[in-house]
Parts: C-alpha cells; sequence; structure tokens
C-alpha cells in the first residue's frame, strides 16, 4: 500500500487545501490530473470455469465484464490476456480466479494478486444465482477498487435516464454499463430532470404526465407506480432530494415566477428561498445538506450561485464564463460541475465549490446535464457530440468520453445512483 | 387659429400616445369598447386580477379558429413581446374575443439554452402573452399557461432558421 500511495502522491499537485479538506489526497489528485499515465496497469486472466460442463458460457462474459468494469473505474489500465489488440505498460497487478457453476449456484472465487510476484491482495468468494453472475461481478470489481484506493468502486451503480422517440420522453433505467435497460414510464409525455432519493430507492423526475405543465413525480422503479409530489399550478420542475432523504429542493412559480423552494419530502411545507424578479432554478444540495447551489438570472444571464439551505447568503459563484446552468455538486463537495454555453452548445466545466479554478472538462458538440458518480471520479452526461443524443461518461483525466449503449435509443438528461 | 391650434394639439397628444404605445408593452391599451365595463382596473398591478368577465356570447372556441391565430416569436434568452408579436398578439386578441372557451398558451425555447432554464423562460414567455391579452380585455379565467422549455422544437435543426422559429408562443385547446 505504501507504494501506491506513493505513485498517487506523484501525481498532479493541486493546492493542499482542497486534499486536506476532504481527508483524501490520493482521490482529488487522482480526479484532477489530466493525462492517462496514472492508471494502474493491471492484467485481467480469465477466470477458470469449474463444475458444469457450459460454465464457460458464463466465464468468458465475466471476463469481459470484470475487464470493463475495471477500465470504467478509471483507476486502472486494463490488459485483457485473452484479447490479443489489448495492450499496455507493464501491470503491476494480476487478476483471475475460478468460475464454478453447479446448476442454478455461481460461486465466483475471485483473486487480485501484485504482478510479477503474484503474491495475494485479495482473495474472495462471492455466491449467489447464476442469473445474477453480473452482479457478483460488479461485486468483485469493485472490491478491488476498494482494496487499492480506499473506496468502493461504481460498478454496482445504476444510471436513470430520459430516452427520446419522436415527441415523447420517458424515464428508463440501467446498470451503469449500459446492460438491464428497463422503460419506467410509457405515458406519452414528458419526463425529464430525474434524481435519486440518497438510498436509491426513489426516483424523483418531472413529467408532463398530469397535461396542466410540469409536475414533480416520484417512482420506484422496482414497481414502476408514478405518485404526484407536486403538482401546484405553474411549473414544478428541478426536483432533488437533500442527502438526508428528508427535503426535496425544487423549482416552482406558483407565486409568479421561478423561485426555489424546498420542500418535506412529500411535497408539503413548501419553504421559498428565493426572491427575484428573475428566473432562479436549477438546487442541488452540498453533501452535507448545508448549502444549495444553484442557477439565476438575477445578474442579466444565468449564472451559478450558492446559498445557504435556509435561502441566506446567496453568493454568485461563475463570473469569466457566458450563461451557466445544470450546477451539480460533487460527492465529496470539493467542487462543482455545471454546463456554459459556446456557440454550437453547451461545454462541461468543474470548478471548486468556492468558484475558483474553474476548467473545461469536456468540450466538442452540446454537452448537458452532468451528474457525478458517487465516487467523484467521473461525470454522465447527454451530447450529440457524434450526431444523435446520447449519454456518455467522462474520467474527467482527458481521456475520451466513452459513449454508453442505451439500445438505440435517444438518451438525455441522466443522474448516476449512489451505491446500494 | 384656434381651430388650428387646437388641430396641433390633437396630433402632439396622438403621436405621443403612439409612441408610448409601440415602447412598452406594460402600458395596456385602451380598454376595448365592447367589454362590459364594471369598475375601471387600475392600469398594472402585479398580481392579475380576474376584471373583464368572460364574453357571454361568441363562437365556441375551435381547433379551427386556434389554427388562424399567429404564433409570436421571441429573441434569444428573451421574454420580451416585440413590435412583430404586439401585433400578431392584437389580431389574435381580436379572433379570441369573439369566441367563448378556454385555451392554452405554450411557452416554447430553442436548443441553445439549457433544459431547466428554458422550462422557467417559456413559462415567462407564456406569461407575457397572457399579461397582454389580459390587458386587451381577454378573461384570464380562459386562459392556461404551459411551458414545455425546448423539449417540443416547432422545427429540427441547430441553425438560426430553425432555433427562430422555435422560440416562441402558441395556442392551443385545453384538454
Amino acid at each position: 500500500m505504501r507504494r501506491l500511495t506513493l505513485l498517487f502522491a506523484g501525481l498532479l499537485l493541486l493546492p493542499a487545501s482542497i486534499g486536506a479538506a476532504q481527508g483524501d489526497p490520493a482521490e482529488v489528485k487522482l480526479e484532477w490530473k489530466s493525462g492517462s499515465t496514472a492508471r494502474l496497469p493491471l492484467r485481467c486472466e480469465p477466470f477458470a470455469p469449474v463444475g458444469d460442463r457450459d460454465a464457460r458460457t458464463t466465464s468468458v462474459q465475466g471476463d469481459e465484464v470484470l475487464a470493463a468494469d475495471l477500465a470504467g473505474s478509471a483507476v486502472f489500465q486494463v490488459v485483457k490476456t485473452w484479447d490479443p489488440t489489448s495492450s499496455g505498460s507493464t501491470p503491476q497487478f494480476v487478476t483471475g480466479g475460478k468460475w464454478t457453476v453447479r446448476g442454478t449456484q455461481l460461486k465466483l472465487s475471485g483473486e487480485l494478486r501484485d504482478f510479477p510476484g503474484r503474491r495475494p491482495i485479495l482473495v474472495k468468494e462471492y455466491s449467489g444465482p447464476v442469473a445474477d453472475w453480473r452482479g457478483l461481478v460488479h461485486r468483485f470489481a469493485d472490491d478491488i477498487v476498494l482494496q487499492l484506493t480506499g473506496e468502493p468502486g461504481v460498478a454496482g451503480t445504476r444510471i436513470a435516464f430520459v430516452s427520446r422517440a419522436g415527441r415523447d420522453m420517458e424515464l428508463c433505467v440501467m446498470d451503469f454499463d449500459g446492460h438491464g435497460l428497463t422503460q419506467l414510464t410509457n405515458d406519452r409525455s414528458i419526463a425529464r430532470s430525474p434524481n435519486w432519493s440518497p438510498d436509491g430507492s426513489l426516483l424523483i423526475f418531472t413529467s408532463y404526465r398530469g397535461g396542466t405543465g410540469p409536475q414533480l413525480w416520484v417512482m420506484n422503479p422496482a414497481n414502476r407506480k408514478p405518485f404526484p409530489i407536486s403538482t401546484r399550478s405553474g411549473i414544478n420542475t428541478s426536483g432533488i432530494y437533500s442527502p438526508d432523504g428528508q427535503r426535496i429542493a425544487c423549482t416552482l412559480s406558483q407565486d409568479g415566477n421561478s423561485e426555489i423552494y424546498v420542500l418535506d419530502a412529500r411535497g408539503g411545507s413548501p419553504q421559498r428561498l428565493t426572491n427575484n424578479r428573475s428566473v432562479d432554478t436549477s438546487p442541488c444540495w452540498s453533501p452535507t445538506g448545508r448549502e444549495i447551489t444553484f442557477t439565476s438570472g438575477r445578474s442579466g444571464n444565468p449564472q451559478i450561485y450558492v446559498m445557504d439551505s435556509d435561502g441566506g447568503n446567496p453568493r454568485r459563484l461563475t463570473y469569466d464564463v457566458d450563461y451557466t446552468d445544470s450546477p451539480m455538486w460533487s460527492p465529496k463537495g470539493d467542487r462543482i460541475a455545471f454546463v456554459s454555453r459556446t456557440g454550437a452548445g453547451f461545454d462541461l466545466y468543474v470548478c471548486r465549490s468556492d468558484g475558483t479554478g474553474a476548467q473545461r472538462v469536456v468540450s466538442g458538440g452540446s454537452n448537458e446535464n452532468p451528474h457525478w458518480a458517487p465516487d467523484g471520479r467521473h461525470l454522465v452526461f447527454s451530447s450529440n457530440r457524434d450526431g444523435a443524443l446520447a449519454l456518455y461518461v467522462t474520467d474527467l483525466d482527458g481521456t475520451p468520453p466513452r459513449k454508453l449503449e442505451t439500445g438505440g435509443r435517444k438518451a438525455l438528461s441522466p443522474a448516476w445512483s449512489p451505491r446500494h | 387659429m384656434n381651430m388650428l391650434r387646437a388641430l396641433v394639439l390633437v396630433a402632439l397628444v396622438a403621436v405621443a400616445a403612439a409612441g408610448c404605445a409601440k415602447k412598452t408593452v406594460q402600458t395596456p391599451p385602451a380598454p376595448p369598447a365592447e367589454t362590459p365595463t364594471q369598475t375601471p382596473t387600475p392600469p398594472v398591478t402585479p398580481t392579475p386580477t380576474p376584471t373583464p368577465t368572460a364574453p357571454t356570447t361568441g363562437l365556441p372556441l375551435d381547433q379551427a379558429t386556434l389554427g388562424k391565430l399567429q404564433v409570436v416569436y421571441f429573441a434569444l434568452d428573451s421574454d420580451a413581446i416585440d413590435e412583430g408579436g404586439q401585433s400578431s398578439l392584437d389580431a389574435n386578441a381580436r379572433a379570441l374575443k369573439s369566441t367563448t372557451g378556454d385555451f392554452v398558451i405554450e411557452g416554447h425555447c430553442d436548443e441553445r439554452g439549457t433544459a431547466e432554464y428554458n422550462q422557467s423562460l417559456g413559462e415567462r414567455r407564456a406569461k407575457a402573452v397572457q399579461q397582454y391579452f389580459a390587458d386587451q380585455g381577454i378573461a384570464l379565467s380562459r386562459i392556461t399557461v404551459v411551458s414545455y422549455g425546448k423539449d417540443r422544437p416547432a422545427v429540427e435543426g441547430s441553425d438560426e432558421q430553425a432555433w427562430s422559429k422555435n422560440r416562441r408562443a402558441e395556442f392551443s385547446l385545453r384538454k
């Protein structure tokens, strides 16, 4: 582990205050560096299929999923030994193990070792139905990331988003790697801007299903029954749960103009936080729940602001960028992602939570609605960078964003789930 | 001589009035004659007061009439109704006043704004039109305002040609 820490410490330096405030400088430095040399070279060897004769039919898929999970973690540079086109620098680590299928049960004996010494670093068994083999592989991948970084990975997370077909925009959910896509609404209206409850059990989203304009609805993706949370007159948009799940920040225009309100978790007891004649919208809580970042047009064009969660002490965060919106506070609280208008659409930016150090992290095409992964290492966003609207993930390290498969659907407005 | 001075005075007043009317949407036009007048309403109040009652006579509003209404277009990032918009709305108001029945003002935006901000901007556009109609004596009780942000563009495309057609307020029947 000491060798690893030294390795991280050698990455791009940031002002010490950020790392110190977050308690884990290694994390922040990994996220902020540009270029991909910092990834840990890791060699994926195939699992040995054992037990039933057809064990290999799932084990070879498991090999690919584990390699994709580890590459997608942004911690590793992965070489697949079974793939001659896969190459990289001399590995420091190697993964493998046994894949035992007996009837409907799978036992995955996962191993992480150093390389070339092959001394064990992590040896762990995962058991469950063969049908859930992906879940077992994701858990192994997240444990590998935990072992080497001190924080679990995000392979077990999901992404909610909106798929567009003609005029209809429907809410969908899928695994973080695009597998298991499920459509959650089918009301042929407009769904928008989903956000997860902190325990990952509920999605709050904007919906036109009521027929009278945008309203806030909530759904448990497991039973797909939507129920209304705020159907007040005017617009009801931008719903987002507080970190403790007890409150909902949102945009309402019931008093005549878009303002930011906080509701209780059932949509009652509205408390108004902003009060001016321009648009205020897009609230997002800080991870402590003590502050809210939002967008306001009070300066003449939309810019990012922060206020206390009771509405006090509002201050402007962004100055040197054009029309900005979609602020999202990072899970560790140190940064805020947002979008800024270009001639052709929007670029993604990340700044520190005090507004300093704004950096453009994604450009090209139009890129919108960034949403942090729970480890703060990635942003999912929608973009038309390759033509049709689709979802992409940036690892914030200068590598090109990678496209998420959404089964040929036009996809936008993504929200990354918390870990379950 | 007196008559000449009177004429000049009348002309000056007319010019001044015309100038005022063009300058800002906020100035309400003279109350329409056919409105059943109760007490004279104060010029501009921030809270919409349901002043004119819905006309009790007139044809029920149908899709054909709505389809003939002129779409109102807006400048980028703006909810101000320009001169072209005012003359469109004047014509629309005349058509609507000869009808009874409720309708929806839809506010729309182009893709150069963000989804969230556009939902708010679209509502401001629709409400600006609503206020204009109210000032023309159309009962607020007939009007529902819905913002679609940028999610229902009139024209697909990523150029000014498409954008200018998408920044709009249009009209539909209340479902």
